[in-house]
């Protein structure tokens, strides 16, 4: 990996290997699996601070009567539910009493691509989805695969760095059923930026 | 326990509808509950100081929170009938900073009738967007709900 060089007057080119990788899956096909089944309680505590009110999410007689087996995830809840989990028994996740220290590894922050320069700063910018169906509570969803299909280098008002689309499948297999084919039960497309962040003097 | 399905019908909607508006304050209380809720837990969504450390003003609404509002948005209006099938155009121009108010906005732009696997489905395209106090902040996108149609009149409305 090269250095940020964001200072360089040059700065995208340090982004080229990452456009050359463009149609490249990061994943290899791979599935990321949520850190749990999508279940009742969760979709609950999801519905809180939006005050989303459908019983669809909550009344399972009505989810039955819309000709669902269980109660459904909101459908935005693809997010939510395919980001794996934050820790596994044994690992240590905070190793410093700093008050801002960021944890040891997080499952949704910027990822180091192992190409390009390193990054400090990220945001999602856009996203696009489409669902084959409705989720229902019972199911376990995953992401295959993290194709790139864009990079555009660019300095913004927070840093320099690159816009970058990542497209997956979204798939489903019934909860502890881990040998199960995945079923795919839609897509997403995510947009991000990844950026060093301007010094202070620089703004 | 036979319970009873609350929401639109296809030929109840019509291009140019506005959809309720959804207004949203965004407090650290909120987006606290969010980032516990939707798993995204990047401090610049709860935490002044980091957000300022990456360039940011203030902590900001998470992506999965913006987006959810839209799903709340649509699902208030369309009511238990209707089916979200895409979002396209989920555009993030600008931070949803807390201390603000955060509008969600729709707009049916498109309707039209396809054959689905049970027979005819609507298919209703709605135009959504957030404003916070300085204007649009995300979209205008497009969320594509499917609605039930009455068969007797749907090929009038195709």
């Amino acid at each position: 990996m090269s250095s940020t060089g964001a200072t360089s007057a040059d700065w995208t080119a340090e982004w080229q290997e990452v456009i050359d990788a463009i149609g490249r899956d990061f994943l290899d096909g791979a599935t990321t699996w949520g850190g749990d089944p999508v279940e009742r309680g969760a979709i609950r505590r999801y519905l809180e601070p939006l005050e989303l009110d459908s019983p669809l999410h909550t009344d399972v007689d009505v989810a039955r009567a819309a000709g669902h087996e269980d109660v459904t995830m909101p459908a935005t809840g693809v997010i939510a539910w395919t980001i794996p989990a934050a820790w596994q028994p044994g690992q240590v996740l905070f190793d410093s009493d700093a008050r801002d220290a960021q944890p040891v590894q997080t499952a949704i922050n910027n990822q180091d691509l192992g190409i390009g320069p390193k990054t400090t700063g990220f945001f999602g910018t856009d996203i696009e989805l489409d669902f084959d169906r409705e989720v229902v509570a019972g199911e376990h969803l995953g992401r295959r695969g993290k194709r790139l299909v864009a990079c555009k280098p660019k300095e913004t008002g927070v840093g320099r760095g690159a816009f970058m689309t990542w497209e997956s499948e979204i798939v489903s297999r019934p909860a502890g059923v881990v040998d199960a084919e995945p079923e795919v039960v839609g897509r997403i497309r995510i947009g991000t930026y990844a950026y060093v962040p301007h010094q202070k003097e620089e703004q | 326990m036979n319970a009873t399905l609350n929401g639109r019908r296809f030929d109840e909607v019509a291009v140019g509808e506005q959809l309720p508006e959804v207004a949203l304050p965004l407090t650290v209380y909120r987006l606290v509950m969010a980032a516990g809720s939707n798993r995204d837990f990047n401090s610049i969504h709860h935490n002044t100081e980091y957000a300022r450390s990456t360039g940011a003003e203030e902590m900001y609404a998470n992506t999965s929170f913006l987006m959810s509002s839209w799903e709340r948005l649509i699902r208030d209006w369309c009511g238990d009938t209707g089916r979200i099938r895409a979002i396209r155009g989920f555009r993030m121009r600008s931070f949803n900073y807390v201390g603000t108010t955060m509008r969600v906005l729709g707009e049916v732009v498109a309707t039209r009738v396809e054959d689905g696997a049970d027979g005819p489905v609507g298919v209703v395209e709605v135009a959504v967007r957030c404003e916070g106090p300085k204007g649009t902040t995300v979209g205008p996108g497009t969320v594509e709900v499917l609605l039930p149609v009455d068969t007797s009149q749907s090929e009038e409305k195709a």
